[in-house]
């Protein structure tokens, strides 16, 4: 059966803070978003069932108390296990931005395994600068990756405004295999370079403005529908919120380069449900 | 509560490969940058200290899943951390353990008590959590003493420090604070406060119960209680007849603070003016000067939808959407605890928002901040923090408060000053939407109130925290003021409490709404009482922190985090509903009523009843006195220097506090969030060169903008505070010029911060004070109704002076003017960064020899003697007016490249910061600046600071259009942007000034770069 108009449910609640722009940004990629507080889904008010994607935007969640993103995440994962289970098991995608990919790292979903058992293996820590910032990065995209979101992607300029956005993956292995899957789905690189420049090197700060591991700004479950990123591509939704738009002359389209991963999360529920 | 057990978790960062302990390496470089220490390594340990009935199998079971992230840290229940030999080989040499004082809030403990509840509900329901945070030390200087390393660590005002020495450590002798436990409240009956006593007694009664009331309100009161007819009711409502309760005492006197009511710029004022020989009297220097201008202004505009009664101005933004903004200080709370004062400071204001009409969303914060010199070397008051502490301070509550809200801050400014290390100056503002109408056809602006309406309060508690903040920030700073007057705010429980608000609202639920700030709920209920004309409130009801809280405590205590909602009776069930849903607290605690009388109870038992005409009309007016007589100051000696010379002394200016980057600082506020933020506070090919004001776009998709921007401009007040307050108001509409603001939509906000303008003993140079505060008063006036300007919204702080050590510390004189605007399309908004080489170089506006209190002249005064004096910028507030206009005419034709103010520092300082967004230099001739004024030499014409002036770039092919649609209008080319890295500055033959633009740019970030990265 295919979906016209694929219904997004974009979480709020408890610190949650970009889930109107998320929102916006739905909307326009030709979904049907929808706020829905997290209580709502513990009481049965509303069940994610009835909705094709699923973001958990970005925010301060309980105040990054307890490591950003564990409150929420354990939320999720003990509140409504059943519900999060059945959503990325039935193939719908998802999507966390920034705290949302806290949120989906800390309770198990990202990177995740192909069982969904929801237990953590990588994390997202303290910034090495040691401060929360906003400043303007470049993401190369793997063209390998099986992120259903990225399709035909290279590169995008989007803002990072976090202070614990740093990927790590202890275990070497792991984190090596991770690549092999093609599960790491973006990474920071410094924009004079010529595509594709992506590499384990560490890339210097501020173009890696958070010493991620391997420069990782994003990754996906095994499947490629469960895609997470620290970065903002809901904040570059058009040009005149860009850093340098002034500097880049006149325009025809004032689409923003961030819509392309709002456009293929839309079209893959379009596509597939 | 039955005494569970209080268990102990320590958790600390794994060092593994590509992982390191930043919080512990950040403490680290801060000691290595702000003091010169280097130490070899610090090491952190987070502990919480969890009274819960939990058993061994729920303990470890939490730890795993909640305090603990499995990956990256090592968590232990119930022993102790540093025991571990694996963990931390060799033991530290010092070990200090912070945790917070009793009754002080503590945000990740009540997080992780939460977060326990999620787990074991009803573990967590019965349960308490406190927080620690240790820092461990490794190879400390011999030099370095234990104690002055935890001073560094903590506020000894909110937070206790526990130390294990060098010889404890080597004994593994660890800290290890209590459990923090408030001793008991006990509950006191309202007392009776006798008034029939001397004046002197009266004014006894004032000074030690923390008033803050002259004896002429005392004696106003005094009176009220004499009255026969009062003395009647009084009988028959139980309440002793003759004398107030200390809950109504209490009550009058945070009604008629300063911080309330505005006594100063209420005052009928005699001034006398030695200069003119003016001996006048003004009723009011607020009617008079504020709000006469503004109700002129709306006579000819149709936008002005509520000003200066409601928590902030509104103005209709366009036929579906108003705006509304408001800005105010928290200077005193910053001065003893700059962290938790400045974060309740910007959480503070969102409230303002949030109370405004029905309930507007906040959607982008200002902050500006007045500080000592961050590397003051000289004396500081014992008491009073460091300027660099109190800026760090200041800087992470601002940056906690408003990131966690999810409100962009988008603009702000830094100044530096030595006369603000007693009392910074701590502004914070915010703009809010909302609907122009609501669902059921009400204009969100007005409150709708009837008799009968259920009074609500909600977000917070009520604690002992906070107690006395209206009043105490109504007289001076001293050792001796109380640490219950300082708070930390919790941006959480009031985002949380926003998302519900505005649900509320758009359902129709809310009919009057205000914020619980100053005053508590004898504010909040007192003010909104006066609408329907009367209220009543069961103190025994309202949800408590901890037991025992006196009436009065309760009436006027300003916990943080709370709204006072009027709702319907058969709106109540869905109020409570939606409170539920969104985790807030909401409690109904009274009523209003059209009785005439505010009316506070605590159970059955009748606490106060005060006449809602007596509370907010009683006060009398206060009679001062000023008289100006200008100052006199020695000129600066200027330097004998060639071209490079110049160069070296632009670079000198470049470093200044006042006018180096603030990027590190600002960085850190998030300015984007919302996806709204079209001209930031950054713009330039490298993302550094500083924005003159913000454009927002906040319906998502839709070109329409506002603009927001601030004008603050303190160094002129040392010659005369007309001078300082015109290039306020100038400099916000200046940058609001500058990226192209609608000029026939703009209103302002004033927000006054003064030193004690009342002469005493303690002022006896009161008199010069207020002739200050009047000729600002006056500026003000001229100005914006000149510009068409109206105020919409303000505020005083009339006390910004400290006494330590028998030491007196006055603010100069203060004036922050923001802006709001109308942006018709924010595609055609325009940054400060020259765009590219061959483009030309504009300076509009008319230089004059205006050096008085210069940037320039501080310098020189430092650096090679002398004094600040001369011509400080005058105003022709017609002329900029009509360049301003045109300007923007040409940036709607889509002429302009880039805009840039001029202001501190003058045409060289803005010239280098437009080189720097375009990281290219220029040759410039400015040679025809000198047409202008025949008295300008060089250093006016590089370094003078001049009103209306505005420094631009076009495209050359542009330069007949552009040149054309600036006729009659000073507009001077004076040469192309380059592609070089020098800065070259020529009038004539001359060669004035040559610089190296990557030499300014060095100093010009290095000054304020916060111990980069």
């Amino acid at each position: 059966m295919m979906v016209d108009t694929p219904k997004a449910a974009v979480l709020t609640g408890f610190g949650i803070n970009c889930d109107v722009e998320t929102m916006a940004v739905f909307e326009m990629a030709g979904a049907e978003a929808q706020r829905v507080h997290v209580n709502q889904l513990v009481t049965g008010a509303d069940s994610l069932e009835e909705f094709h994607i699923l973001a958990v935007p970005g925010g301060f969640s309980f105040g990054d108390h307890l490591g950003s993103g564990r409150l929420l995440g354990n939320r999720l994962r003990f509140a409504i296990r059943e519900q999060v289970y059945d959503f990325v098991t039935s193939g719908k995608p998802v999507i966390g931005i920034c705290n949302g990919f806290q949120v989906l790292v800390k309770m198990g979903l990202l990177p995740g395994d192909e069982e969904v058992s929801l237990s953590q293996t990588a994390s997202l820590t303290l910034n090495d600068s040691g401060h929360y910032e906003d400043r303007w990065v470049t993401l190369e995209f793997n063209d390998a990756s099986p992120c259903v979101w990225t399709d035909g992607l290279e590169r995008m300029r989007v803002p990072v405004r976090h202070g614990e956005g740093k990927f790590v993956v202890p275990d070497a292995e792991l984190l090596q295999r991770y690549f092999e899957q093609e599960q790491v789905v973006c990474r920071y690189v410094d924009p004079s370079t010529g595509y594709p420049s992506a590499a384990d090197e560490p890339v210097a700060y501020p173009l890696c403005p958070n010493a991620s591991m391997r420069n990782i700004a994003g990754v996906c479950d095994p499947s490629g529908l469960v895609f997470g990123l620290m970065p903002h591509p809901e904040a570059n939704f058009t040009k005149w919120l860009g850093a340098t738009w002034t500097r880049e002359g006149e325009q025809s389209d004032w689409e923003g380069e961030g819509m392309a991963i709002f456009h293929n999360g839309v079209k893959y529920a379009r596509n597939n449900l | 509560m039955g005494a569970a057990p209080v268990h102990r978790i320590e958790v600390t960062p794994r060092v593994l490969p590509g992982l390191q302990d930043t919080r512990g390496e950040g403490v680290r470089r801060q000691l290595a940058y702000d003091h010169d220490i280097e130490i070899e390594s610090v090491r952190s340990i987070t502990g919480y200290m969890v009274r819960a009935p939990l058993t061994g199998a729920q303990l470890l079971d939490s730890l795993r899943d909640l305090f603990t992230d499995p990956v990256i840290e090592h968590g232990v229940a119930n022993q102790n951390l540093l025991d571990d030999d694996v963990m931390f080989t060799p033991p530290p040499e010092i070990a200090i353990q912070i945790g917070f004082k009793p009754g002080v809030t503590d945000n990740p403990a009540q997080a992780a008590l939460g977060g326990l509840t999620t787990l074991y509900p009803d573990a967590g329901a019965a349960g308490d959590v406190a927080t620690t945070m240790t820092y461990l030390f490794w190879g400390v200087p011999e030099d370095v003493e234990e104690k002055w390393l935890a001073d560094q660590l903590h506020n000894p005002m909110i937070e206790r420090a526990e130390i294990a020495t060098r010889i404890h450590c080597r004994s593994a002798i660890w800290p290890q604070l209590p459990f923090p436990d408030r001793p008991p409240i006990q509950f006191e009956e309202p007392a009776i406060v006798d008034l029939e006593v001397s004046d002197t007694e009266l004014e006894r009664i004032s000074e030690t119960g923390l008033l803050a009331l002259n004896l002429a309100e005392m004696q106003a009161i005094q009176a009220h209680y004499r009255d026969l007819g009062v003395r009647a009711l009084r009988e028959e409502q139980g309440l002793p007849p003759e004398a107030p309760t200390d809950v109504e005492l209490e009550c009058l006197a945070q009604t008629w603070s300063e911080h309330c009511k505005h006594k100063t710029f209420a005052a009928l004022i005699h001034h006398k003016d030695t200069e003119t020989g003016e001996d006048s009297s003004i009723d009011s220097l607020f009617k008079t000067h504020i709000v006469q201008p503004t109700l002129d202004i709306a006579d000819e505009v149709d936008w002005l939808l509520s000003v200066f009664h409601d928590n902030s101005g509104v103005i209709a933004w366009n036929d579906d959407w108003s705006l509304c903004m408001k800005a105010e200080t928290h200077n005193s709370p910053s001065a003893l605890d700059p962290y938790g004062g400045a974060m309740t400071g910007i959480v503070g204001v969102n409230r303002d928002i949030l109370g405004t009409g029905l309930g507007a969303r906040p959607i982008a914060n200002t902050d500006v901040f007045c500080f000592g010199p961050p590397d003051w070397s000289g004396h500081i008051p014992k008491g009073l923090f460091h300027p660099s502490r109190v800026m760090r301070g200041v800087h992470a509550g601002v940056r906690a408060g408003g990131n966690e809200s999810g409100i962009p801050t988008v603009n702000g400014a830094m100044v530096f000053d030595e006369r603000y290390l007693g009392k910074p100056l701590v502004y914070c503002g915010t703009v809010g939407i909302m609907p122009r109408r609501l669902a059921d056809g009400r204009e969100s602006h007005v409150k709708t109130p009837s008799p009968g309406d259920v009074i609500y309060m909600t977000g917070g508690k009520v604690g002992s925290d906070g107690i006395h903040g209206a009043t105490f920030s109504s007289i001076e700073l001293t050792e001796d003021s109380p640490s219950s007057a300082v708070q930390i705010g919790d941006p959480i429980t009031q985002k949380k409490m926003v998302d519900m608000l505005i649900e509320a609202r758009d359902a129709g639920i809310v009919q009057v709404t205000t914020d619980n700030g100053a005053g508590g709920l004898s504010s909040s209920v007192g003010e909104m009482a006066e609408l329907t004309g009367g209220a009543t409130i069961d103190l025994s009801v309202v949800p408590l922190k901890q037991a025992g809280l006196s009436p009065w405590e309760i009436l006027v205590s300003e916990s943080q985090e709370r709204m006072t909602i009027g709702v319907k009776p058969e709106d109540c069930a869905d109020f409570e509903a939606l409170a539920e849903l969104h985790e807030v607290e909401a409690t109904a605690v009274g009523e209003f009523t059209n009785s005439g009388d505010f009316h506070v109870t605590y159970g059955d038992l009748t606490v106060a009843s005060l006449p809602i005409e007596f509370l907010h009309d009683g006060l009398p007016q206060l009679e001062l006195v000023s008289e100006w007589v200008p100052p006199e100051h020695e000129s600066p000696n200027f330097p004998d220097v060639d071209a490079e010379g110049m160069g070296a002394v632009l670079a000198g200016l470049m470093a200044r506090p006042n006018v180096a980057s603030k990027e590190w600082w600002v960085r850190s506020y998030d300015h984007e969030v919302i996806g709204q933020t079209v001209i930031k506070p950054f713009c330039g090919v490298n993302h550094d060169a500083p924005g003159d004001a913000a454009v927002i776009a906040p319906l998502h998709g839709d070109t329409r903008g506002a603009v927001i921007s601030c004008g603050i401009t303190p160094r002129y007040s040392d010659i005369d505070t007309y001078a300082m307050v015109a290039a306020s108001v100038d400099e916000a509409v200046r940058n609001a010029v500058c990226v192209g603001v609608d000029l026939d939509k703009m209103a302002g906000l004033d927000n006054f911060c003064w030193p004690d303008a009342i002469v005493s003993e303690k002022t006896p140079d009161g008199k010069y004070k207020l002739a200050q505060l009047v000729r600002a008063n006056r500026a003000l006036d001229d100005v914006c109704r000149a510009y068409r300007l109206p105020c919409i919204s303000g505020k005083d702080s009339m006390k910004n002076d400290v006494t330590f050590d028998g030491e007196k510390i006055s603010v100069p004189p203060t004036l922050l003017y923001s802006l709001i605007g109308n942006h018709h399309d924010v595609r055609k908004a325009v940054s400060s960064d020259f765009k590219q080489a061959g483009d030309a170089i504009y300076l509009l506006g008319e230089t004059h020899q205006e050096l008085g209190a210069s940037e320039l002249s501080c310098m020189l005064s430092e650096s090679h003697g002398g004094g600040i004096g001369g011509q400080v910028p005058n105003i022709d507030a017609e002329r900029n007016i009509g360049l301003y206009r045109a300007l923007t005419a040409a940036m709607s034709a889509g002429l302009i490249a880039s805009a840039h103010d001029c202001s501190d520092g003058g045409f060289a300082t803005a010239l280098a910061e437009s080189c720097f967004g375009a990281d290219s230099g220029c040759t410039v001739d400015i040679e025809r600046l000198f047409a202008d004024d025949e008295e300008l030499d060089d250093w006016g014409a590089l370094f003078g600071e001049s009103l209306g002036r505005i420094l631009v770039s076009i495209d050359s092919k542009d330069s007949e259009a552009f040149e054309a649609a600036m006729d009659g209008h000073a507009c001077h080319y004076l040469g192309m942007v380059g592609e070089g890295d020098q800065i070259v500055i020529d009038s004539g033959e001359e060669n004035l000034l040559r610089a190296n633009l990557a030499i300014l740019r060095e100093g010009w970030k290095a000054t304020l770069d916060g111990g980069a990265p």
